[in-house]
């Protein structure tokens, strides 16, 4: 009884270690309940590089005039993803780096296709689905860009396919909105996916905060239960972390250094699901996405924007910023990348500052202000937090000191960059900056000692 | 203006100022127990401690062009906990030069806040201790106008065998002692209200408290009023849990061993009470408990 009355009193129901309950709702609910607004720019600059490799080569030149899903940028090498046309129009400018074109017209995915209504047959064999995901240039959407065809064209048994919909992120609803207003096209593209990678079964996994999500999948599955399971996990970050959903749905680690397929799982994201379906079904290639606008913005939303959108008008869009002393992440808040400072919609077009990109799930404005860094207090809050289990104080500690015979020691190379860890220090101690930093050193010493010896 | 510029971007509220501010809260009804029992001058003592600390630390950073620290708290709880390890009768200079000793020597000196080895109030009060044996022994009656001192509960039972107090009375606080670790009642009210905020892991107090118990119990003592006289409660839910990183299954063990150590010098020592060298052995023991427990589970390695 004691074990029990003390589980429930400091052990959260969780299926997986660590991590961090970061907000009450109220993020999520700024941009909750509101329909996905459609919007297409005069111009676009799309980035050539949109998988983890190299930037493509562009086949296209300015003044060639393009049609909306147009290749426009190859692949040159396995882990980049060809980029097409999210427009139709004129290429004004091309560089080794983006493309840009003047807007004429954009249809963006057509949602009176027949995937957007009902369960479609699949016609394609396992190879010719892989092509199709390679033609389609796409890649995880969630924030890895791993090309897709890359990882589903594997040769491991795979048991279980996740459609990631955990939204583990605070303030991003985009994937939250997508299954409210698309769920069928991503049922199809979670059923295209599972024959892509020969999965034994397909589950959507969502955290427990998106009930109405689930129940309005199930509305739709009605008849069909069995093609595609709707699981959902308890609502805590980093709950959509690749290893912790694996964790928390099949009960099984992946070995360190190993990758999912050798467990049997493969993991894609909602937004990945959905362009899935666009490119099987549809014929429509990877050119457009959810992206969630939202914290200190007058009109926080989600837009259906094609790639290349600039990130300063769709600040604009959402009536620019609030907050004078700001900072503006693209990203989620807690893995994002920061864009800067005190930034409004007028400078960010100004300074070009960012576009969307496959991987851009939202872009989050919250106050500038930090307490400062003060001495680790020894409360011991990172090593509960942890999910990957180490400790990031004591990887801190020997990193500042340059030990990084210690860091590896203390299996800094685990770290899965989540920041639950700097999240809950209460000396606002940059843990998971220093042991980020401590996992990349460590890594390319190994990589070094490797090289030496061969 | 501080800047975050390496993510997260967000961070939790509590912070190392409002930790430390929560547990303040949480010794306020012992405070007033206190100055039920012992009189208003308990407030006094606690509060010039409370002021030392708080002023040693200030003038310390200051004339050492640190950054001055005051605003996160813990000059405060190392004040309060120091005030609450002396009787009521305690001359205002002995508290003073207590405190500086505690926040000076034990705190600055091996760098601030979080770099101390040892807990600043216990080791303050181990000093007046020794240096003023005759100034922090004398333990007024409570609730009495003639401000008659008398023996420690632990006292009498270690010359006598018996206590002269119902364990009510210890309970609640009744007793002589210091002023503000006889009210095990008015400790639990606090330590309950740090457990609900979450800032104070219950596994190191409740081996601590179970210990006693059954080394009470094999040997013929009254588990509660051992539990409840002297400094067991005040010091297993405000001092063991002092943070010191100790991991899983390490609490239980620096929970058992201090319980142990308690007992051993109450039953066979020449002090009455052992709770403050209890302390301070098993807080200077933490990193030996840390090294010698396996590490705790990391993702994707095996074990």
């Amino acid at each position: 009884m004691v074990t029990i009355f003390y589980q429930r009193m400091f052990q959260s129901k969780s299926l997986f270690a660590g991590g961090i309950h970061p907000t009450d709702g109220f993020d999520k609910a700024l941009t909750g309940g509101k329909n996905i607004i459609k919007y297409i720019p005069n111009t676009v600059r799309i980035s050539l590089k949109q998988g983890l490799g190299p930037a493509c080569k562009p086949v296209v030149h300015a003044g060639d005039h393009v049609m909306e899903g147009q290749l426009i940028g190859e692949a040159g090498h396995f882990l980049s993803a060809h980029v097409h046309a999210s427009v139709t129009g004129t290429v004004t400018a091309v560089d080794e780096t983006a493309c840009e074109i003047a807007v004429e017209d954009c249809r963006l995915p057509d949602t009176d296709c027949v995937y957007y209504k009902e369960f479609v047959e699949i016609s394609y064999s396992k190879e010719e689905l892989v092509r199709l995901l390679s033609e389609g240039g796409l890649v995880g959407m969630g924030g890895a860009g791993f090309p897709t065809a890359v990882k589903y064209a594997t040769k491991e048994k795979i048991s279980h396919l996740l459609i990631n919909g955990a939204e583990c992120e605070p303030f991003l609803t985009c994937d939250e909105h997508l299954i409210l207003e698309q769920g069928m096209a991503i049922l199809n593209g979670a059923r295209a996916l599972k024959k892509a990678c020969g999965a034994q079964k397909v589950i959507i996994c969502m955290e427990d905060n998106k009930v109405h999500c689930k129940e309005a999948l199930d509305k739709l599955l009605a008849g069909h239960g069995r093609e595609v399971e709707i699981r959902l996990l308890p609502t805590k970050y980093p709950q959509g972390s690749e290893k912790q959903l694996i964790q928390a749905v099949m009960g099984v680690e992946i070995p360190a250094g190993k990758l999912p397929a050798e467990v049997g799982a493969m993991v894609s994201n909602i937004q990945t699901a959905k362009a899935a379906a666009d490119m099987i079904f549809g014929g429509f290639p990877s050119t457009s996405r959810v992206i969630t606008i939202t914290g200190d913005v007058a009109h926080p939303g989600n837009y259906l924007v094609p790639i290349g959108t600039d990130i300063g008008e769709l600040v604009a869009l959402a009536g620019d910023v609030k907050s004078k002393d700001n900072k503006v992440i693209l990203g989620g808040p807690m893995t994002g990348r920061l864009l800067g400072f005190c930034l409004d919609a007028a400078k960010m077009q100004a300074e070009k500052m960012a576009v969307v990109s496959k991987v851009s799930g939202g872009l989050v404005v919250l106050d500038g202000n930090k307490p400062e860094v003060s001495n680790c207090i020894k409360c011991g809050r990172c090593l509960q937090v942890c999910p990957a289990g180490i400790k990031p104080v004591m990887i801190e500690k020997n990193y500042l000191l340059g030990n990084l015979i210690a860091c590896k020691a203390l299996y800094a190379t685990e770290c899965i960059a989540c920041g639950s860890c700097s999240y809950i220090c209460p000396a606002r101690r940059e843990l998971a900056f220093h042991v980020v930093s401590a996992r990349e050193a460590v890594r390319a010493k190994i990589r070094e000692e490797a090289a030496q010896h061969a | 203006m501080h800047k975050d510029v390496h993510s997260p971007y967000i961070r939790t509220k509590v912070t190392t100022a409002s930790i430390m501010q929560d547990v303040c809260v949480a010794l306020v009804p012992a405070l007033v127990g206190a100055i039920i029992f012992f009189g208003i001058g308990s407030l006094l003592i606690t509060l010039v401690s409370v002021a030392t600390c708080v002023a040693g630390e200030a003038l310390w950073q200051f004339a050492h062009h640190q950054k001055i620290t005051v605003k996160d708290f813990s000059a405060v709880v190392t004040g309060m906990l120091l005030a609450f390890n002396v009787p009521s009768t305690t001359p205002l200079w002995v508290i003073v030069l207590g405190a500086a000793f505690s926040i000076l020597v034990v705190k600055q000196f091996f760098g601030g806040i979080g770099n101390n080895v040892i807990n600043p109030a216990l080791m303050g009060r181990l000093f007046l201790m020794l240096v003023y044996p005759t100034k922090i022994m004398s333990y007024a009656e409570p609730m009495d106008v003639d401000a008659i001192t008398s023996a420690t509960v632990l006292a009498s039972l270690k010359a006598t065998g018996k206590t002269g107090y119902s364990l009510w009375d210890a309970f609640v606080g009744k007793v002589p002692g210091s002023l503000g670790e006889t009210s095990a009642l008015l400790l639990l009210i606090g330590f309950a209200y740090l457990v609900w905020k979450k800032e104070v892991n219950v596994a190191i107090s409740g081996a601590f408290f179970a210990t006693i118990c059954i080394i009470s119990l094999c040997l013929g003592q009254n588990p509660f009023m051992q539990l409840f006289a002297g400094g067991v409660v005040l010091g297993g839910c405000y001092m063991l849990t002092d943070y010191n990183l100790a991991s899983g299954s390490g609490k239980w063990i620096y929970g058992i061993a201090a319980g142990m150590i308690v007992m051993a010098i109450r039953l066979w020592g020449t002090y009455p009470e052992g709770v403050c060298f209890a302390l301070l052995i098993v807080n200077s023991m933490s990193g030996l408990i840390d090294g010698l427990l396996k590490k705790g589970h990391i993702y994707g390695i095996e074990d």
